[in-house]
């Protein structure tokens, strides 16, 4: 099959009705077909997936914190452009670790300090909604410029090199990552994992405290939930997210330069999720994939145009589609649905 | 003591520098209420406009006012289509200005191509005050700015027309039970936030080389400048939020690099924001 | 019996306007009492410095013998005060149960009784049916008695309803008098209760406190109350309510 029709297929898995087949059926074929694909495809796209898998990683980070707890962070990539920094200066490390392990570990920690420190002081003052959209802003560029001006530690402008991990085992031996298929079957069970985690939360106790936040933020404080709390809860754990694909991407990619944490990337991100469908985890996942990849194909293409369609069908999404792609296919299988019955 | 004057005499000249390039902002964001992520690009779109008029051999002031109010015309267009239809919704104005951004920046690579431009300096030289040297034609900015901002306060605050504008919109209900007409009022303020962007962004052109980038730098500083001063303070709000703004980058830059400075700032400007979320002056 | 909100000189001033002024108060356990007076009397402001969601200028607030004058909303609706806003205010996007279910993960019930909790709650309000409806379906006062549903499933042992009857029927309205009763009765409940409707006050048969300008008026029964003089002029004098 060639690469365009894989992608068919994966978009018309994902609009399967969601109530006949629940979100986790749908996840399920979907990472099966993904964890397949190397067996029909080789070369470019086989490299370059995991990277776009990251980057669904990273959409779906801020679906958690958009969709479900109804607040807008345009700097997310941010917390990516750290978390691949931080590999990087892993790897540079000799604790006689595997250096990789470390970046893994630290990573989510940083990015969910990061957060988690942003977020008290934010929202324990009750900043409006709107003020965080452009703190994020903010932080986006800043993350940046820190990039580039403190280049003895990142480089600079030219950006940083990652030597590419392995896997370690102790006494038992190493896998080298080195070539394609072995660092799509290492990242695939973390992005799959990263998946599970977020979406368990997502169902739990904990997520539909979010939820009721974004419903009706004054009725939750009067019930006694400390909101703000919540929030930060929230915005952490959707920064470890972030930070933790970030590491990996940069262990993939092998080079991390500033733009990755600024402001076109991040709110890149924003449109994709508001493409797909900000309340669905999965379907911000996938979009992350989808549109990342077409992105990259389109833009060798048409750069210009393709960034005028995204941001044409942006406005259309907000405009007249507010629940993305995912949301139509809901409300449409809804809508079915009362119609057979 | 003479480097104390310059760099204050450099502070003014940057705060009212910066006080143009946020009043257009200021005036959509504080009067109408909508987050106006397209700023930035209203700003590269006037940088642009004047671009295309002085190349093509119009003289430069003409030329800036065509450019104001091209980006008028497109604001009014984005008002009409788009915007009047989610005064309510800030969020969602949020991100469909942001859209606007996105879609207009790539108009103009299309149209521009991505070259840097050069709109060439009306004023160039430098005007000597002994010991200062005060560059000319950024010196005829500072004061253009200072005089539109204190003349356009003068408009909201002392004329009829002005106080109309406000009464109207700070009581839509009332207002629209009265019969008047507050979606010509909108438009209207919408208009010319636009044009005075687009102006300001003509006016900055021939400082700074112009790619389709030009306007983002001032967003977030015109973000930070309105909050900092206060959302809805014209006068007062713009320049004393330019002056923390523009002045503490100022200062800042002489201890370490340019951009980190930036970052220094944005980040006072968060702790202000947090602290003083109605502005430096007042206790919320 | 025991004493179990106090307030000892509760004042609150807006900008030029004393909006309370000097308010001694107390509740005891297992009570109801109807605050009422005239609109701008302080009614509301009372009931929000009791929730937290207004701070006095001057006065204390005491709460089971505990000074709660500092603490914030959410504090207190965990120790048991909570609030039934004049605008229903809950959740119209999510379905009844979903609602009640909120409500019960705000308290330490453990998962395997979750369900049960929330089904015995939506009996109590006569919400068992259709609570699978999104709540912008329901009437205004099936509404009003969702916002009450919540806060029993959360616990609250001082409930302050804010007009719980506005916008209801005359049956509605002796549904809620009902549900009041039973519901103070059978799990020692207090409640605060502002109201206008005369009817709904004289069925609950309930103590009375009359504000008027910021200052408690006075205190009795609903007979005392408005056979009282005052009482009748302040009313009459501001309009019907």
């Amino acid at each position: 099959m060639t690469e365009h029709s894989e992608k068919q297929w994966i978009e018309s898995a994902a609009a399967k009705p969601r109530n006949i087949f629940s979100e986790e059926i749908v996840a399920v074929i979907i990472f099966i077909i993904i964890a397949l694909l190397p067996i029909f495809i080789t070369g470019y796209p086989i490299y370059i997936l995991p990277q776009y898998m990251l980057f669904g990683v990273l959409a779906m980070s801020l679906a958690l914190l958009w969709g479900f707890v109804g607040i807008l962070s345009f700097g997310q990539a941010a917390f990516f452009a750290v978390g691949a920094y931080t590999m990087g200066l892993a790897m540079q490390t000799n604790f006689g670790v595997n250096s990789g392990y470390i970046g893994i570990l630290i990573s989510p920690l940083v990015g969910g300090a990061l957060a988690a420190i942003t977020g008290y002081f934010l929202f324990n003052a009750g900043v409006k909604a709107t003020y965080f959209v452009l703190v994020t802003l903010a932080l986006s560029i800043m993350i940046e410029q820190i990039a580039v001006s403190q280049s003895d530690i990142t480089g600079g402008w030219n950006g940083m090199y990652i030597d590419r991990m392995s896997l370690t085992f102790g006494s038992l031996g190493e896998i080298s990552l080195y070539n394609d298929i072995p660092v799509y079957y290492a990242i695939l069970p973390v992005v799959i994992a990263m998946y599970a985690f977020v979406r368990w939360f997502a169902t739990s106790r904990f997520g539909k405290i979010l939820i009721g936040i974004r419903e009706n933020e004054d009725r939750m404080t009067a019930l006694g939930f400390n909101i703000s709390a919540y929030k930060t809860g929230a915005f952490a754990l959707s920064g470890a997210i972030a930070c933790l694909a970030g590491a990996l991407y940069g262990a993939h990619a092998n080079f991390v330069a500033p733009s990755l944490g600024g402001v076109l990337f991040s709110t890149e991100v924003v449109v994709w999720v508001a493409i797909a469908g900000r309340s669905s985890l999965l379907a911000a996942l996938l979009g992350g994939i989808i549109v990342a990849s077409l992105s990259n194909y389109l833009s060798t293409v048409t750069p210009n145009y393709w960034q005028l369609v995204l941001g044409i069908i942006f406005i259309l999404v907000i405009v007249f589609l507010k629940g993305g792609v995912a949301g139509a296919i809901s409300d449409l299988s809804k809508h079915l649905q009362s119609k057979i019955k | 003591m003479e480097t104390i004057i310059s760099v204050l005499v450099d502070a003014t000249l940057i705060t009212l520098v910066l006080a143009l390039a946020a009043f257009g902002l200021a005036i959509i964001y504080g009067l109408v209420g909508v987050i106006n992520m397209g700023h930035g690009a209203m700003l590269t779109l006037g940088a642009y406009f004047t671009w295309a008029t002085t190349t093509a051999g119009v003289p430069f002031i003409l030329a800036v006012v065509l450019a104001a109010l091209g980006v008028a015309i497109v604001g009014l267009l984005l008002e009409h289509i788009i915007i009047r239809h989610f005064y309510d919704k800030p969020f969602d104005t949020l991100l469909l200005t942001w859209a606007f951004f996105l879609i207009m920046t790539e108009v103009i690579k299309i149209v521009f191509g991505t070259d840097f431009r050069n709109v060439s300096n009306p004023l160039p030289g430098a005007i000597d005050f002994g010991t200062i040297k005060i560059p000319a034609y950024k010196g005829a900015i500072a004061i253009f700015s200072l005089l539109l901002i204190g003349a356009t306060a003068f408009v909201f605050y002392k004329t009829n027309l002005g106080i109309k504008i406000r009464a109207l919109i700070q009581n839509r209900e009332a207002a629209s039970l009265l019969g008047l007409n507050i979606s010509r009022t909108y438009k209207f303020v919408f208009c010319i936030g636009s044009g005075i962007a687009g102006l300001a962004g003509g006016l900055i052109s021939p400082m700074l080389s112009v790619d389709p980038y030009i306007g983002n730098v001032y967003l977030i500083r015109s973000f930070f400048v309105v909050i900092v001063g206060g959302v809805g303070q014209l006068l007062g709000g713009t320049l004393i939020g330019s002056f923390f703004i523009g002045g503490a980058e100022t200062i800042f830059a002489l201890f370490s690099k340019q951009v980190f400075a930036q970052s220094i700032v944005f980040l006072l400007a968060i702790v202000i924001l947090r602290y003083r979320p109605a502005g430096i002056l007042k206790k919320s | 019996m025991s004493s179990l909100l106090r307030t000892e000189g509760l004042t609150k001033r807006f900008a030029g306007l004393i909006a309370n002024e000097a308010i001694d108060f107390e509740l005891d356990t297992s009570s109801i009492r109807c605050v009422i007076g005239p609109n701008g009397a302080g009614k509301t402001t009372f009931i929000s410095m009791i929730s937290g969601h207004l701070q006095p200028n001057e006065g204390r607030i005491y709460y089971k013998n505990q000074d709660i004058t500092k603490l914030n909303v959410f504090k207190r609706a965990r120790i048991g005060i909570a609030r039934k806003f004049q605008t229903p205010t809950v959740f119209d996007e999510l379905t009844v149960y979903d609602n009640i279910e909120l409500a019960v993960l705000g308290t330490d019930c453990p998962y395997n009784d979750r369900n049960k909790n929330i089904n015995e709650v939506l009996e109590l309000v006569h919400l068992t049916n259709g609570s699978d409806k999104p709540v912008k379906f329901l009437s205004h006062g099936q509404r009003q008695w969702l916002e009450i549903g919540l806060l029993l499933a959360v616990k609250a042992e001082l409930l302050l309803l804010d007009e719980p009857t506005a916008g209801m029927t005359v049956e509605e309205t002796e549904s809620t008098a009902r549900l009041i009763k039973n519901l103070t009765q059978e799990f020692q409940l207090s409640m605060i209760i502002i109201e206008h409707d005369i009817n709904f006050i004289r069925d609950l048969n309930a103590p009375v406190t009359v504000l008027h300008l910021g200052r408690v008026l006075m205190e009795g029964s609903f007979e005392q109350v408005s056979a009282n003089e005052k009482v009748r002029e302040i009313y009459l004098g501001h309009g019907n309510s």
